[in-house]
C-alpha cells in the first residue's frame, strides 16, 4: 500500500463530517457568518427540513467576487486578521464551513460587497467550484445550500424526519437570536408557521430581556432576576429564573460565551451548584447567561462545532457564576413565581369545564400542579359554609381571633409585601390581605424554610463540627479520582470531611461531619469523587448536611393543622419578608401564592 | 399431637424464641416456630437463617408430634390469655390445622409442614469453655453500646470475642467499636478459652443473648468454630453464624502516651454533661471540656438556644487542655462505669482519649474527640 495525499474534495467531505453534521449545523455556520458580517436582518428558509434547501440571506458587508472564490477554499477566512488563534472575536474562525458544505451539497453564494455596484454569484457542487458570474442582489449575501449530502449518501440516510431536523434548526436560531437581540431573524420552514424575532433596540439588558421573552416565553421574562457581575475581566450578565419556575429537564438553560452558544459541563454544573439548595435534584431552573471573557482566557477551538469551550481559570468562572446567581436570587428575597398564581387563577375559573391553563395539565410548570388542587380544596368548604350557614371559619370566629377586629385596616401592615393576616383556613393556609390583592401562605412550607434558613446560617456561622475517627477509613479508588478529591481537600475540610492521601489509589478519611452521625463514609466519598469528575465540585457533602438540616427543620416547624393566632400569622409573614429565599421550599415548591385584586375581579367578571 | 402447658411457662419460652423471628420475611417458614412434643418436654425452635434458638419446657404430653406455627401470632395469643390459664394444643398431624384452647377461648391455627423448617448445620465446634451467666452479662453490657450500626462496615456490626494477654495474665476479651469510640472489657480466661479464634458475634445475636441471660445465674457453655458460635444454658441453646470479616487491629488505636490524667466523680461528671448538653443542637450534641488545675469546665452552645456552662472540681495537675466531645458518647461511657471515680487520660484536642473506672481495671474505653 502506498501513502498518498487525499484529493481536496475528499478532504472537504471528511471535514464536513464534523462541521456539517446535520442541516442545523450547516445553518448554524451560515447564520454565524451573517452575524460576523455585521448583518441586522437575517432571513432563513428551509425546505424539507433543510434537505432540499437551506437559504440564508443577510444585509451584511458582503464579499467581492475574488473573495468569494477564496471563501470556498478550505482554511480561507477573513476572521483571523492577525493570525492569532488565541485572539478570536468572531463566531467563526476555522475557515472550514463553506468548503465543507460545497463538498457535500450544491452551494451557491450570491453577494454584493458594501458600496459595490454589482452582485456576483459563485456555485460549488459536490466540491467542484464554478467561476464567478454576475447576479442580481440588492445588499449583503445570500447563500443557498441545495441537496445537502447528495455527495455523501451515507450521511443522507442518517437524517431524521423533516420535523426533527427543523426543530434542531429552530433551536440553533433561537440560541443565536438570544445572543444577538439587535438582529432581526425570520425563519420559514415548509408548513411550519414562520418564526420571527424583530430586532429590539435600546439598552442591551432591556433588549436582551425582550428577546429572551420572545424565545423562552413571557413567563420567563416575568419571573427572571437580572444578573450582573464582573471578576478579573470576565463579565457575566443575563437572567436567571426564580426557583419556583422550574422544569423537568435542562433544555431551557442557555449559556453563551462571547456571544457563542455553548453547552458546557462546567457551566451547567455551576448553575446546578447555585440552585442546589432551592430545587430538588430532578428539577431544573430556566436561565440565560451571557459570559464575556477576555479572548485570551478562553479556548473555543475545542470542537469543530464550537459548543464546548475551555477556560484558563475554570474555578474563577465557576465561582463567578455561582456567586452571581446566588446574589441575584437572594435579592429576589421571598418572591415566588407568578406562574403559580396564574395556575391558581386558572384552576379557579367557573367549573363549567372552561379551558384550563397549560400549567395545570402537567408538562410545563411542574411546581404548580399540586397547588391548583390545593386551591380547589380551599374553594369548596367556603361555599359549604355559606350554604349551611354553619361551620365557623377559624379566622373569623375562633376565639384567638376575637380579640382583634378583622378590618382594622392597619395601613402599615397592609403595605407590607405579604400584607396583613386575615385568617387561617383549614388550619394550614394563612390568608393575608395586601394593598392590591390577597396572599395565601402554606404555613408549614413557609415556616420550614424559615427554620432551615436559620439553621444554615448557624451552620455557616459556627462551622461544621467534626468527629475525629478512631480508625481512619481507608477508601480505595482509582488514582485520578483520589487526585481530584485531594485537590479539593481544603474545601471538604471546611464542610467537616478531613481526608488525606494514603498511598496511590486510596485516601484516608480522618474526620467526618458530626452532623451526619454514623454514616457510610466510603459511599459518600466515592459519590463525591464522581461528582467532582462530572461537575467540578463536590456538592454532595453540602447537600447531605443540608438534608439533615432540612429534616430537622421539618420536625422543628409549625405543622399543617396547627391553629395559629393572628399575632403568630403576622409574625410569620414578617419573617418571610425578612428572610432570603423564603418564597420556595427546599424543593422549589412555592410557600405562598399571591392573587392580584385585578385578577380576582376578572374572575367575577367585574373587569 | 396433644399437650397441655401452663401459660406462664409457654409465654416465657415463646418470648425468647419469637424475638429471633423477623417480622417480615420472604420465606414463609421463617415466620414460624417449630413445635415439637416428645416425652414430657415441649421444644420450641425458631431461626432467621443466621441465628437459631431452641428452648425446652416441661409439658404434659398427651400424644407426641410436631408442627410449625406462626411465631408472632402464637406469642400474641398466649400473651393475651389470662394469667394461670392452662393451654391445650391439639392437632391431627403434620401440615394440618391445630387447635389451641384455654378456658373458653379457642383458636384454630394454620401450620406449615415441619420438613420445610430449616435445620442449621452446627458443624464441628472445636472450642468450648463455660462462663457464669453474670460474667458474660457484664462483658456484653459494657461493650454492646459501642457496636456499629452502619451496615457498610459489617465487620464492626458486632462484638469481637477473643483470647488475649493483659499484663502477663491470660484473659478473655471483648471489644466493640463504631469508629468513633471503642469499648474493651476483659475477664480472667476460663479453661478451654486459650486457643479460641478471634470471632465477631453479630449485633442481633448479642441482643438476643443479652435478653436470654438477663436474669439467669446459671453457667453458660460456649462452643465455637471460626464460623459459628453456640451458647447453651438453662434449657436454651442459641446458635449464631459469626460475622465473616476481620476486626481491625484495635490495639494500635489505643494510645499509650496519654499523660494528662484527670480524675473526677463519675456521677457528678455524667450529670453535668447531661445538663450542659441540653442546650446543644439536636444532632451533633457537642460539649467543650476545658481542664485546668483542679477544675473542669463544661460548655455547650447553640446559636438558637444560647450557652451553658458548668464547673466541676477534679484531680488534675498537668497543663491546661481544651477538647470537644459528643456528649452522648460521654454519657454512654460514664453509664458503664460503676465505681465512683472515673479517670480520663488525655493527650491533645485531636487525639484519642482513654476513659476508665479507677476501681476496675477490666474495662477500658477509647473516645475520639470532636472538633468544635
Amino acid at each position: 500500500m502506498t501513502i498518498r495525499v487525499l484529493p481536496e474534495t475528499l478532504i472537504n467531505q471528511i471535514a464536513a463530517g464534523e462541521v456539517v453534521e446535520r442541516p442545523a449545523a450547516a445553518l448554524k455556520e451560515l447564520v454565524e457568518n451573517s452575524i460576523d458580517a455585521g448583518a441586522t436582518q437575517i432571513d432563513i428558509t428551509l425546505r424539507d427540513g433543510g434537505r432540499d434547501l437551506i437559504a440564508v440571506a443577510d444585509d451584511g458587508c458582503g464579499m467581492e467576487p475574488d473573495e468569494m472564490a477564496l471563501a470556498v477554499v478550505r482554511h480561507a477566512t477573513s476572521k483571523l486578521p492577525d493570525s492569532d488563534l488565541f485572539n478570536i472575536s468572531t463566531l467563526g474562525f476555522r475557515g472550514e464551513a463553506l468548503p465543507s458544505m460545497g463538498a457535500v451539497g450544491r452551494l451557491s453564494i450570491t453577494s454584493r460587497a458594501q458600496g459595490a455596484d454589482e452582485a456576483w454569484q459563485i456555485v460549488v457542487e459536490g466540491g467542484h467550484k464554478g467561476a464567478a458570474i454576475p447576479a442580481a442582489l440588492n445588499k449583503g449575501t445570500r447563500i443557498e445550500l441545495k441537496d445537502l449530502f447528495f455527495a455523501t449518501p451515507a450521511r443522507l440516510k442518517f437524517l431524521k424526519t423533516a420535523r426533527t431536523e427543523i426543530n434542531h434548526a429552530v433551536d440553533v436560531v433561537n440560541r443565536l437570536a438570544m445572543a444577538h437581540p439587535g438582529i432581526s431573524f425570520t425563519l420559514t420552514a415548509d408548513s411550519r408557521s414562520p418564526l420571527r424575532y424583530d430586532s429590539t433596540q435600546g439598552e442591551l439588558l432591556d433588549a436582551r430581556l425582550a428577546r429572551l421573552a420572545q424565545v423562552m416565553g413571557r413567563e420567563f421574562a416575568d419571573n427572571a432576576v437580572a444578573i450582573e457581575a464582573e471578576r478579573e475581566g470576565y463579565v457575566l450578565s443575563g437572567y436567571v429564573g426564580l426557583p419556583t419556575l422550574n422544569r423537568g429537564n435542562a433544555q431551557m438553560q442557555f449559556l453563551f460565551v462571547n456571544g457563542r452558544p455553548v453547552r458546557d459541563r462546567l457551566l451547567l454544573g455551576a448553575v446546578r451548584g447555585a440552585y442546589q439548595d432551592f430545587l430538588a435534584r430532578d428539577r431544573h431552573p430556566l436561565i440565560a447567561l451571557f459570559l464575556a471573557a477576555p479572548p485570551r482566557e478562553v479556548d473555543v477551538n475545542v470542537h469543530p462545532a464550537k459548543t464546548e469551550v475551555r477556560f484558563r481559570d475554570a474555578g474563577l468562572v465557576r465561582g463567578l457564576i455561582v456567586g452571581a446567581i446566588r446574589h441575584g436570587l437572594a435579592g429576589a428575597g421571598h418572591r415566588a413565581a407568578t406562574t403559580v398564581s396564574d395556575a391558581a387563577l386558572g384552576a379557579m375559573h367557573p367549573a363549567s369545564g372552561g379551558p384550563a391553563l397549560p400549567y395545570s395539565r402537567g408538562g410545563g410548570g411542574g411546581g404548580s400542579r399540586g397547588l391548583s388542587e390545593e386551591v380547589l380544596r380551599f374553594q369548596a368548604p367556603l361555599s359549604g359554609a355559606f350554604g349551611s350557614g354553619g361551620m365557623p371559619l377559624p379566622g373569623l370566629d375562633a376565639p384567638p381571633m376575637a380579640a382583634v377586629p378583622i378590618y382594622d385596616a392597619d395601613e402599615e401592615v397592609l403595605a407590607a409585601p405579604l400584607g396583613a393576616a386575615r385568617g387561617q383556613l383549614h388550619e394550614t393556609y394563612i390568608v393575608a390581605q395586601t394593598e392590591d390583592g390577597i396572599v395565601i401562605v402554606d404555613q408549614h412550607a413557609a415556616h420550614e424554610r424559615l427554620v432551615y434558613e436559620r439553621m444554615k446560617e448557624a451552620l455557616a456561622g459556627e462551622g461544621v463540627k467534626r468527629q475525629v475517627l478512631l480508625i481512619p477509613e481507608v477508601i480505595e479508588m482509582d488514582e485520578a479520582a483520589c487526585g481530584r478529591l485531594l485537590a479539593q481537600a481544603d474545601d471538604l475540610a471546611e464542610l467537616g470531611l478531613v481526608i488525606d492521601s494514603f498511598g496511590p489509589g486510596s485516601v484516608a478519611v480522618r474526620e467526618v461531619p458530626a452532623l451526619l452521625g454514623e454514616t457510610d463514609i466510603g459511599g459518600l466519598v466515592r459519590d463525591l469523587a464522581d461528582e467532582i469528575a462530572e461537575i467540578g465540585e463536590a456538592l454532595g457533602l453540602k447537600e447531605r448536611l443540608e438534608e439533615v438540616c432540612g429534616t430537622m427543620a421539618c420536625h422543628g416547624s409549625v405543622r399543617a393543622g396547627r391553629r395559629l393566632t393572628r399575632e403568630e400569622m403576622n409574625a410569620l409573614l414578617r419573617q418571610m419578608e425578612a428572610t432570603p429565599h423564603s418564597g420556595q421550599c427546599n424543593h422549589g415548591r412555592p410557600t405562598y401564592v399571591e392573587l392580584k385584586l385585578a385578577d380576582i375581579e376578572k374572575l367575577f367578571g367585574r373587569r | 399431637m396433644k399437650l397441655t402447658i401452663e401459660r406462664a411457662a409457654l409465654q416465657k419460652a415463646l418470648a425468647h424464641v419469637q424475638s429471633v423471628v423477623e417480622r417480615r420475611t420472604t420465606i414463609p417458614i421463617l415466620s414460624n416456630v417449630l413445635v415439637e412434643a416428645r416425652g414430657d418436654v415441649l421444644s420450641l425452635a425458631a431461626t432467621d437463617m443466621d441465628i437459631a434458638i431452641l428452648e425446652k419446657v416441661p409439658a404434659e404430653i398427651g400424644a407426641p408430634g410436631e408442627t410449625t406455627l406462626p411465631a408472632h401470632t402464637l406469642y400474641d395469643i398466649v400473651r393475651k390469655l389470662p394469667e394461670g390459664a392452662q393451654i391445650e394444643l391439639e392437632g391431627e398431624g403434620e401440615g394440618k390445622r391445630l387447635e389451641l384452647k384455654a378456658g373458653r377461648s379457642k383458636f384454630t391455627l394454620s401450620s406449615l409442614p415441619t420438613e420445610e423448617f430449616p435445620v442449621l448445620d452446627d458443624g464441628e465446634l472445636p472450642h468450648s469453655f463455660s462462663l457464669p451467666a453474670s460474667d458474660l452479662r457484664a462483658l456484653i453490657e459494657r461493650t454492646r453500646f459501642a457496636m456499629s450500626t452502619e451496615e457498610t462496615r459489617y465487620y464492626l456490626n458486632g462484638i469481637y470475642l477473643h483470647a488475649a494477654e493483659s499484663d502477663g495474665i491470660k484473659v478473655l476479651r471483648i471489644v466493640a467499636t463504631d469508629g468513633h469510640r471503642l469499648a474493651q472489657v476483659e475477664m480472667p480466661q476460663p479453661e478451654g478459652a486459650a486457643d479460641i479464634p478471634g470471632v465477631i458475634v453479630p449485633r442481633k445475636a448479642v441482643a438476643e443473648l443479652h435478653k436470654l441471660i438477663e436474669d439467669s445465674d446459671e453457667t453458660v457453655a460456649i462452643s465455637l468454630s471460626d464460623t459459628r458460635i453456640r451458647f447453651a444454658f438453662d434449657h436454651v441453646v442459641l446458635t449464631s453464624k459469626l460475622v465473616d470479616g476481620t476486626f481491625p487491629d484495635y490495639q494500635r488505636v489505643i494510645p499509650e502516651g496519654n499523660d494528662k490524667i484527670m480524675e473526677v466523680d463519675c456521677a457528678a461528671f455524667a450529670e453535668a454533661v447531661d445538663r450542659v448538653s441540653t442546650i446543644s443542637t439536636e444532632k451533633s450534641r457537642a460539649v467543650k471540656v476545658e481542664i485546668d488545675k483542679g477544675r473542669l469546665t463544661l460548655t455547650a452552645s447553640s446559636p438558637e438556644h444560647g450557652t451553658a456552662t458548668e464547673e466541676l472540681e477534679v484531680k488534675y495537675d498537668s497543663d491546661p487542655i481544651e477538647i470537644g466531645f459528643n456528649s452522648r458518647y460521654l454519657l454512654d461511657i460514664t453509664q458503664q462505669i460503676e465505681g465512683g471515680t472515673v479517670r480520663i487520660d488525655l493527650a491533645d484536642a485531636s487525639a484519642p482519649t482513654i476513659v476508665r473506672d479507677i476501681a476496675d481495671n477490666s474495662a477500658l474505653y477509647v473516645l475520639m474527640p470532636m472538633r468544635v
